[in-house]
């Protein structure tokens, strides 16, 4: 019988912070700048020019993190130098924090299966990004490299789970969470194609039962949620084979191709670098008043699991409803601010499940971008309830406020797309619908009740469709006896 | 013209002479370069000569700001500094092949405080590479010579340019005592301050925990001036001391200051100690007793360990601050076939042995095998020592020692490795000077005259204390009359 084989997976995400200036330098932070535009003495590292000054607002967005993710914040904030050559290194070590991380021990839960499973946090730290390469063509052939130096010095957060993600799956679901949790505090925008979220994956197979590690690899380059998800498959399933054949998983790291859909060996060999790790002299210890903290943890919203319960148990909505809703912080807020002024929870929920974010996605627009008020869908909703726009007429306002930001009542003013709920007037057009299509009246009385069906629409489609059905319906029948 | 041999207080005459006498600038000038040029061709001291900066400095001063600001803390007060502090104006190469025409596009913190004040920055001086160790002999352009012995070191160039009466101060880093040393091989004073008392920004440190900018002058009036100008908080540098930097020139001469002085009981056990030192430092001990002040043999177990502890830790911080050279973005490159072979090459080529040995001892004392025996070990000292200094600085007003153990050795000994070589990593020079760094506190040396080369006597005052070292200093002077080379340039 061939072993079970359970999957241990811990995450090392990069997340860079939205702070407007480097970490420890004055330069703009902005993505797609024309390179080294954003530079100075210090992020280049100029002899003499490499003196660092904290950047506050990164120390608060790191401090905002390690408590939105349930960790101790430390108590005194130190960085440290982790010193290695590569050209896109100015300063021949990076500026991290190796030996106090600003938060330890923390959690994210996910909901796996209707179950909620919580994923430690090992450790969280603030450290500085490094610079980027530019090849011609591949590493490998490129004749020279060229070195943008925009990107050295950017505030990232390092986040460190412990090995308790059990598959590519929770692996998934679990970066979409802490994304999620970190646009909800507003630290990252975490646009995995941009770079400002990086996921490397750690991972090992071992016998199901068994309490010891196997030997894992490091998986690097995956560059969307998708992609961490099909790569992390991949090298289980190449792992489980590795195993089953007799063979041994080398510790190795391994580069992720998107393209060929498998993952490829980047050295022959994993050698444990030495960083050789001590305090940065130059910058002193930092103890972070307990006002400071006070005023950064009162600055945390309502995060996506508070929400997603409240959503479930005050507007009783399913947790498929709640799940989505709360994914992004804007649609949630959204959702709330509708609801404020119609309060049918269900209701609202399908309309935004339904209609807005279809057209969100067909347009490629982001929440933010929506141009519908939130109070607009609800008054839209409530001429529908009222009767003075049918359901079908009130999707077609609905795709012109998306478009024109218009409120709902203007559109259907301005169209006339008022409902006719007027008996008199209605009853004439019944008449004239009967009186026209004896054929169909024939059909309804020898029993076919399709026929009405038919009469219906050919008295929606005299009056646009402005006809309210329910009338209709009552009316036909009564004057067909 | 006496311009330069004046102490900066007496400067003011001499610039009101020459403007009564209406006497050019250039004039000035002319007498400032014939004098820096010549002391340049003997001894060694400058790596850059800044002559039309010195005439075109002096014209504008004399034109423009003397007369609209006669209250120049530094008015025509002619400054040098060591070739690590940055200037935009000069070439910065701490004296190694690696920055040879590296030319910074900022100005240390210290520049502008200099100029403000009215001083001339008349040039950069001649170091070991880099600023570590202090045989004068390991720059990428020749060693230094001492005024008073061309045989012998002059330790730094920013000491013997001031010996040597080509500026009336200059500015150099101290990192385990080099400018103290320096300063007692030339028989000049000098004073470190307090950690953080002077601005950092700009200096190209290489160990940024223990090193400061540090003044040498002739006279205590003009370090205290020099030490006025540039003290305070710098928001470039975060490390600086919050508190105001006093007025050490008005405070000077207020009464009040040495009255209790302690003396390691130890202080005799360096190795290398020459009898003639021991006979000088006595002999101040006396004076000092003569005068009232009371002396106190104490014990501090831990302070021979001083040197070392510092040799490890800068080592490792030095390993890790000159690690942005390699051929990149500035400063010399080799040719390599691919990036890690250019690094090779850039630093086997740009870098000089010794120095190379000290960076490869840093590398390897961090190293996760040693980090524990001896990065963190030598971080435990330092810790003991500071307290061991600390306490003992609570209860008296100053410590004494020796400056260091033996005067200005013969150049090429440490090549000769005869035994008080000046090694890098076992450093007898800094035997009594590196515990000051250790605990970042404030240390000066006065120079005592000796048959041959003069020797110096350090005094260590507790943190932000510079004044009562300035005032020991004046009490110093007062006693022992100094002298200067008579040199024919």
């Amino acid at each position: 019988m061939l072993p079970e084989f359970e999957t241990v997976i811990g995450l090392e995400v990069h997340v860079e912070l939205l702070t407007d200036t480097k970490l420890f330098c004055g330069c703009s932070t902005a993505f797609g700048a024309e390179p080294n535009s954003q530079v100075c003495p210090l992020c280049l590292g100029l002899p003499g020019g490499t003196l660092p000054k904290l950047n506050e607002k990164a120390l608060e967005f790191t401090i905002k993190t390690a408590m939105a993710l349930n960790c101790r914040v430390a108590e005194e904030i130190t960085f440290d130098r982790k010193n290695y050559y590569y050209a896109d290194l100015p300063k021949g070590y990076q500026i991290s924090q190796y030996f106090y991380p600003t938060g330890r021990d923390g959690y994210v839960e996910i909901h796996v299966d209707g179950q909620t499973k919580r994923i430690g946090i090992h450790q969280i730290h603030l450290e500085e990004d490094t610079g980027k390469l530019l090849h011609v063509g591949s590493i490998i052939s490129s004749p020279f490299s060229r070195v943008d130096f925009n990107r050295a010095g950017v505030p990232l957060i390092e986040i460190v789970t412990e090995p308790d993600i059990r598959s590519a799956e929770e692996a998934r679901l679990f970066l979409q969470k802490l994304r999620s949790i970190l646009q909800y505090i507003a630290v990252s925008d975490c646009k995995m194609e941009e770079g400002s979220m990086r996921c490397d994956a750690n991972i090992s197979i071992r016998p199901v039962g068994s309490r010891e590690f196997g030997t894992k690899t490091e998986l690097k380059n995956m560059n969307s949620f998708r992609a961490v998800y099909r790569g992390i498959e991949y090298e289980v399933e190449r792992q489980r084979s590795v195993v089953l054949e007799g063979g041994k998983v080398i510790p190795e790291t391994r580069h992720w191709d998107e393209e060929e859909g498998v993952t490829k060996a980047m050295r022959s060999k994993f050698v444990s670098a030495d960083y050789r790790c001590f305090p940065d002299p130059n910058i002193p210890p930092f103890k972070p008043s307990p006002e400071w903290l006070e005023k950064i943890r009162s600055s945390i919203p309502e995060l996506p699991d508070a929400r997603y319960a409240r959503f479930i148990n005050e507007y009783g909505l399913p947790p498929y409803d709640a799940e989505i809703l709360t994914a992004s912080r804007e649609l949630a807020d959204f959702y709330d601010a509708v609801l404020a002024g119609y309060n049918a929870p269900k209701a609202v929920s399908n309309w935004i499940m339904s209609e807005l974010l279809r057209l969100l996605n067909s347009t490629n627009t982001g929440i933010e971008d929506c141009k519908i008020k939130p109070e607009d869908l609800g008054k839209l909703l409530q001429m529908i309830d009222n009767g003075t726009i049918s359901g079908k007429i009130a999707k077609g306002v609905f795709e012109e406020m998306f478009a024109t930001g218009e409120k709902p009542e203007k559109i259907i003013e301005k169209k006339g797309l008022t409902q006719i709920s007027d008996e008199d007037e209605l009853s004439r057009i019944v008449d004239a619908v009967i009186a026209g299509n004896p054929g169909s009246v024939e059909d309804y009385r020898k029993g076919k009740d399709r026929a009405l069906g038919f009469l219906v629409g050919q008295v929606m489609k005299e009056t646009k469709g402005k006809a309210n059905p329910q009338l209709v319906n009552k009316l036909l029948k009564e004057k067909l006896g | 013209m006496n311009y330069l041999n004046c102490s900066i207080e007496q400067l003011a005459t001499q610039i009101k002479e020459i403007q009564d006498k209406s006497t050019p600038p250039q004039e000035v000038s002319r007498a400032i370069i014939g004098r820096c040029t010549g002391v340049q061709k003997e001894f060694n001291v400058f790596i850059s000569l800044g002559e039309d900066i010195i005439s075109s400095e002096l014209e504008r001063l004399f034109r423009d700001r003397l007369p609209e600001n006669g209250r120049l803390k530094l008015a025509g007060a002619i400054g040098v500094l060591g070739d690590n502090i940055a200037t935009s104006r000069y070439l910065t190469t701490c004296a190694s092949r690696m920055l040879q025409s590296y030319r910074p596009p900022f100005d240390a913190g210290v520049v502008a405080r200099l100029e403000d004040s009215g001083a001339v920055i008349a040039g950069k001086t001649n170091m070991d590479e880099f600023g570590v160790g202090c045989s004068g002999e390991n720059s990428y352009f020749n060693s230094i010579k001492n005024p008073w012995n061309k045989k012998h070191t002059a330790g730094s160039g920013a000491a013997a340019a001031v010996l040597a009466g080509s500026a009336h101060f200059a500015l150099a880093s101290d990192a385990r005592g080099e400018l103290r040393q320096a300063a007692s091989y030339c028989g000049v004073i000098a004073l470190k301050p307090t950690y953080g008392r002077i601005s950092r920004k700009g200096l190209l440190d290489y160990a940024s925990s223990l090193e400061t900018i540090g003044i040498a002058a002739r006279h205590i009036a003009d370090l205290a001036a020099v030490l006025g100008a540039v003290a305070g908080e710098d928001p470039d540098d975060v490390t600086t001391l919050q508190s105001a930097a006093p007025d050490y020139l008005s405070l000077l001469r207020e009464n009040g200051g040495v009255r209790q002085v302690a003396v390691p009981a130890n202080w005799q056990d360096a190795p290398y100690l020459e009898e003639e030192m021991k006979d000088l430092f006595q002999e101040q001990l006396k004076k000092l007793e003569a005068l009232g002040v009371k002396i106190h043999f104490v014990e501090l177990p831990h302070l021979q360990y001083a040197s070392l502890a510092a040799a490890i830790i800068s080592a490792v911080e030095a390993f890790s601050n000159l690690s942005n050279y390699d051929g990149v973005r500035f400063g010399y490159r080799g040719e390599g076939k691919h990036l890690q072979d250019m690094y090779a090459q850039t630093r086997s080529e740009g870098f000089s042995s010794r120095l190379k040995k000290f960076l490869t001892f840093g590398a390897l004392v961090s190293t996760a095998n040693y980090y524990q025996d001896y990065f963190l070990r030598a971080q435990k000292l330092r810790t003991v020592i500071a307290g061991e200094l600390e306490a003992c600085l609570q209860e008296f007003d100053l410590l004494l020692t020796p400056t260091t153990p033996f005067q200005a050795p013969e150049l090429g000994a440490a090549e000769g490795g005869s035994g008080r070589s000046r090694e890098e990593l076992l450093d007898p020079a800094g035997y009594y000077t590196a515990a000051a760094n250790l605990a970042g506190l404030p240390a000066l040396t006065f120079p005592l005259q000796a048959a041959g080369l003069p020797y110096g006597l350090q005094l260590l005052s507790k943190k932000e204390d510079e004044l009562t070292l300035l005032k020991a200093g004046l009490l110093l002077e007062k006693e022992n009359p100094l002298a200067w080379p008579d040199l024919a340039l």
